[in-house]
């Protein structure tokens, strides 16, 4: 499946987290990560970024679309990152 | 638990009571496709869940966890997935109890399922030691046949890591 | 599935934050999902230290490189994490024993055989004049029954794929890209450059399979060991060369997705752009997540997984549980 991860945390927290969603997902720009993921490791990511954060304070998004069939994805400006299958 | 080092350890009692075939599979070292989702994830459920007081134990060739040992009365337990193969978490717990009494020691056994946030506990009596000692030999017949059992399809099948190598 | 990821740029490979990232000369910094990644191919030039192949080991990472003319030089195939002393002693025994190896290699000389027959069947429906190629591989099929060597084996196979490739021509029906000869090392037409450059993707794609089974890549059947190379993938490839490399070609070169620009003439032969390969590649990627239905498993599977069902079933022959039966294709 696909996922779009975005996330709003204290600036404490916010270097953890993104190294986290960087081990499994691709980063997009400030914010947001996205990327085909397998439902294990989807279980794996949240687990561990629920033991970053604090519940009462961040907020963190995760769409996932079964495919990527339906949907489009458009840039306005810069395209900075995301999934690609060469560098 | 590891699957790198097996005698007739909990890990093949545990099998025992899910596929026999697995049990040969698993004692000839062929361990079943690393990239399987719910394998990544039961191991990774164990490496990471109550880690605040996780002591491992290893007696003969198997390891478990121990979670309290005070007034001379031991509490040992494994951390498991889902309570799905309960049977098989409760034999296997069974036959740590079973090793550790060989030893003189006295214990208890807890079954935890952080998942699902439950616990449940496991005791020796006689009648599972009996079944225990059973197993032990039969899992040893197994573990000499020349060949795997075949596969047979059960409802564990479904979702088994190692479905592909027996249905391709 | 994890992916596969394509290195074409110059730059350096790093560890940090127990992941890798990849640096660009201009310094521009990408961070690769290391816990999606298995495996990566590098055609660019570029640096990496010990530092970052402990981790790739660590994460069971292969790492595939190839030539500026883009031919396979070689990998870095992290120490065995399957170790299975039982299925190691069966594979080397079914080496050891003539007449045992005789029988898996005559098996795949059958699978690779009948999967080119089915390319070839599929064509001659496109009314593409193919009949004599089908009718000298059919012909060649019925004797490796009574081949008694690997010698003569690999002879047939050889022959069959002569055969074959005398098609090409028909089916691509394009006179830049006519066949001649089949030339390796160097490759001496755009033709040969695509087909060397398809098998030696599938090669290391094949490499990446057994790396994750209890086989050893080092004892193959059909292709002699020599116990310096990896030859078990090579064998592997051929039951899946013409339902994979072959058909990427026909479709690339049938949409000109790839034309005469695309290559140059070297000191070593022609070698095909970056564009290219890259355009190669993006079409085997698809390919191999093709699906198609699997009776016995029951549900669909992945061009990519059929390869390491072709292990699985491997393996059980090994054991002697089950004679292998190579996957042949029923579209």
């Amino acid at each position: 499946m696909f996922v779009i991860l975005v996330y709003d945390v204290n600036v404490k927290r916010v270097a953890k987290v993104l190294k986290t969603c960087r081990r499994y997902l691709h980063w997009v720009q400030n914010s947001v990560l996205e990327g085909d993921i397998t439902e294990a490791n989807l279980k794996k990511l949240k687990v561990e970024l629920m033991k970053i954060i604090d519940k009462e304070e961040d907020s963190i998004i995760i769409y996932i679309l079964r495919t990527t069939k339906y949907s489009a994805r458009q840039i306005v400006g810069l395209n900075k990152g995301g999934e690609n299958l060469f560098i | 638990m590891s699957d790198a080092d097996i005698g007739v350890g909990g890990t093949l009692v545990w099998y025992y009571y899910i596929c026999l075939r697995q049990v040969w599979l698993i004692s000839h070292q062929i361990t079943p496709d690393a990239d399987d989702g719910n394998l990544i994830l039961g191991r990774f459920i164990g490496e990471t869940s109550y880690n605040r007081e996780k002591k491992e134990l290893a007696i003969g060739s198997s390891k478990m966890d121990v979670y309290h040992f005070n007034n001379g009365e031991m509490v040992v337990g494994e951390v498991k997935k889902s309570s799905k193969y309960n049977q098989s978490a409760r034999m296997q717990l069974a036959f740590y109890l079973k090793e550790l009494h060989k030893r003189g020691i006295q214990a208890r056994g807890e079954l935890r399922f952080p998942q699902e946030k439950k616990k449940e506990e496991v005791i020796l009596d006689e009648d599972t030691l009996a079944e225990i000692e059973r197993v032990e030999r039969d899992i040893l017949r197994l573990v000499y046949l020349q060949q795997p059992p075949p596969p047979v399809k059960n409802r564990f099948c479904k979702k088994c890591a190692y479905s592909e190598f027996c249905w391709s | 599935m994890k992916k596969t990821l394509y290195i074409f740029t110059n730059g350096q490979f790093h560890r940090k934050d127990n992941t890798i990232y990849f640096e660009t000369e201009q310094g521009e910094k990408r961070f690769i999902p290391v816990e999606d990644t298995g495996e990566i191919m590098i055609f660019g030039e570029v640096d990496i230290n010990k530092r970052f192949l402990e981790f790739l080991s660590q994460k069971e990472i292969i790492l595939h490189y190839f030539s500026h003319y883009g031919y396979y030089m070689g990998s870095f195939y992290p120490r065995e994490h399957l170790n299975s002393g039982y299925m190691i002693l069966r594979q080397a025994e079914h080496y050891i024993d003539e007449n045992k190896r005789l029988s898996i290699a005559r098996l795949l000389v059958e699978g690779a055989g009948k999967n080119i027959l089915r390319v070839l069947k599929y064509y001659k429906a496109r009314d593409k004049k193919v009949d004599n190629s089908i009718v000298t591989i059919e012909t060649l099929l019925g004797t490796i029954a009574t081949c008694n060597d690997i010698p003569s084996l690999m002879a047939i196979e050889g022959n069959m794929r002569e055969a074959y490739y005398k098609a090409f021509d028909e089916i691509i029906e394009l006179p830049d890209f006519i066949f001649e000869n089949r030339t390796r090392r160097p490759p001496k037409n755009y033709l040969n450059t695509l087909i060397s450059f398809g098998n030696s993707l599938l090669y290391t794609i094949c490499l990446g399979e057994i790396y994750r089974t209890h086989l050893d890549p080092r004892i193959g059947f059909l292709h002699t060991t020599n116990f310096r190379r990896f030859t078990l993938n090579l064998d592997i490839a051929e039951i899946f060369k013409p339902l994979i490399v072959d058909r990427v070609i026909f479709s690339l070169l049938g949409r000109k997705m790839i034309t005469t620009d695309d290559f140059e003439r070297g000191s070593e032969g022609i070698l095909m752009k970056d564009r290219a390969k890259r355009c190669f590649i993006e079409q085997m990627e698809e390919k191999l997540k093709t699906t198609i239905k699997h009776r016995e498993i029951g549900r669909a599977v992945s061009y990519r997984r059929l390869i390491r069902l072709e292990l699985y079933k491997l393996e059980k022959h090994l054991m002697g549980e089950k004679v292998y039966e190579p996957f042949i294709a029923t579209w």
